[in-house]
């Protein structure tokens, strides 16, 4: 309990202009670091009067506030622990939003050659062959969990020196990859953003399997009687409309789209 | 086969953080057989294997091949010390480089039966790699990396935490390798092994080629007071 409040006090909350209600969501650092927050936020603030503040956290310290009811819902990118959060009752159900992607960044000399790999296993094999630096998050957030799920794909055990596991969230792990010029996954929007680049180049990119799904849970009010579960409904069913589908779609960096709505009525 | 050699070294160094790691170095190799990297800890031979293999940056300087960087690369391999196995059978680990060239899986999978034999794993086709034991791991890494013919192979501390069997038949791999025309540049703690195996003697320390000579001259009688005192088990730093 101790190390989840530490957690919560240490959340950056983003919240939009003074609305006449309130509500919590907890997200994930990648979300909230593409920025796409600072449009959806001030959007829902108009639409619906609402003001969304933001817990940024990982995916599974998100899942944990949920099940605490330290927020009235979620919006992650992890299936599997989404869908037993929702099995266990923490949540009422699970709403597909939108995707992006992962991507593999590395050293623009590229020492394990992974530019011109076919699929993200291939890729992943070609840096354990060469024992290079790799960064992981190591926080058991979702790009985290991916990540680990990518490794046993590629029926690698990583470990070892080269294997380099930060416990951090996107922006410091990246940080590091770049001071230790090496490998690292991203989700797509995080590296765009991502101000310190220095020798890193994105290398691998396009494999399905680094599709990233981004899911909406509300936390059951059976659950938690404080949940504000009608709030978290209109800002479920204001995700899922077509105003939402636009600002997502149209939202870019650089040129780049960085996210697919993919919202089902 | 490409000629890969001579490999020149100039002024080559890697530094990380504003930090020398190694060099400035100038070597040529030339020639055939094992050349080994010896040193004491923290010399730089590991950053030196990684440097001529290109897996460590050249922050300053050149490593030269003979053939252009692009086929000298591609024309070679590296073994670690602990090698990272594909949660596969041995056979599947065996042809995996095979696969990842484009040789049929059935001719795939012939070389890989003959390359286990080879080595003496011919009776653990099916098992999983990552359950052999470190011995096992390494003789499969080895034929791993000799399956394609590569011209040159790089092996950092191959035979260290193995048991004398091991080591021996881990030496003997190298030197039917060795006899097949595989160039093979290692690094090794084990000076009983460099007297061994050794055609060539790369004498590293505080990150700077110290000493290069024939094997044989370099163990009847190195050329520096430092070597000399490497060769006695002193502390040399």
């Amino acid at each position: 309990m101790k190390q989840a409040l530490i957690l919560v006090f240490l959340t950056v909350f983003a919240t939009s202009a003074k609305a006449a209600e309130v509500m919590r969501m907890a997200v994930t650092t990648s979300f909230h670091n593409s920025g796409l927050a600072d449009v959806l936020l001030p959007e829902i603030a108009a639409d619906l009067d609402l003001e969304v503040q933001l817990l940024v956290v990982g995916t599974g310290q998100a899942l944990r506030l949920g099940r605490a009811g330290d927020v009235d819902a979620i919006l992650v990118h992890s299936r599997m622990a989404e869908e037993a959060f929702v099995a266990e009752g923490y949540g009422t159900h699970r709403r597909e939003i939108m995707y992006n992607d992962f991507v593999l960044i590395g050293p623009s000399d590229d020492p394990a050659a992974i530019a011109g790999t076919d699929t993200a296993a291939t890729a992943l094999q070609a840096i354990a062959a060469a024992q290079v630096g790799f960064v992981s998050r190591g926080d058991d957030s979702g790009t985290h969990k991916k990540e680990l799920s990518l490794w046993a794909d590629a029926d690698v055990v990583p470990e070892g020196a080269w294997y380099n596991a930060v416990g951090a969230g996107m922006g410091a792990a990246l940080n590091t990859a770049a001071g230790l010029n090496a490998y690292i996954m991203s989700d797509r929007a995080s590296w765009l953003n991502f101000g310190n680049k220095g020798d890193l180049v994105l290398l691998f990119a396009g494999d399905p399997v680094l599709f990233n799904q981004y899911a909406f849970l509300p936390v059951n009010p059976e659950r938690h009687g404080h949940v504000k579960a009608d709030a978290a409904t209109r800002l479920e069913a204001w995700l899922a409309s077509e105003k939402a589908a636009g600002l997502i779609n149209g939202y870019q960096i650089g040129g780049e789209q960085l996210f697919v709505f993919n919202a089902t009525p | 086969m490409v000629d890969l050699f001579p490999l020149t070294l100039e002024s080559a160094e890697t530094s990380r953080r504003g930090k020398r790691l190694i060099g400035p170095l100038n070597l040529t190799l030339s020639g055939d057989g094992i050349c080994v990297v010896m040193g004491p800890n923290g010399s730089g031979k590991t950053t030196l294997l990684r440097l001529m293999h290109g897996t460590a940056r050249l922050t300053g300087g050149r490593v030269r091949w003979a053939c252009d960087t692009e086929t000298a690369r591609h024309d070679q391999a590296f073994v670690f010390q602990r090698p990272v196995m594909l949660r596969r059978t041995v056979e599947e680990n065996l042809a995996y480089p095979l696969r990842l060239r484009g040789v049929a899986r059935a001719e795939a999978r012939g070389q890989a039966r003959n390359w286990a034999v080879r080595v003496g794993l011919g009776e653990m086709l099916e098992r999983r790699a990552v359950l052999l034991s470190g011995g096992e791991q390494q003789k499969l890494a080895i034929a791993r990396a000799l399956i394609t013919e590569p011209a040159l192979l790089f092996l950092d501390e191959p035979t260290a935490s193995l048991d004398g069997r091991a080591m021996r038949e881990i030496e003997a791999i190298l030197t039917a390798a060795r006899a097949s025309g595989t160039r093979l540049i290692m690094s090794t703690h084990d000076m009983g092994q460099a007297r061994r195996i050794a055609d060539h003697i790369v004498f590293l320390l505080g990150g700077q080629v110290h000493e290069t000579s024939a094997a044989e001259s370099f163990f009847a009688g190195p050329e520096t007071a430092e070597a000399r005192a490497f060769l006695n088990g002193e502390i040399v730093e």
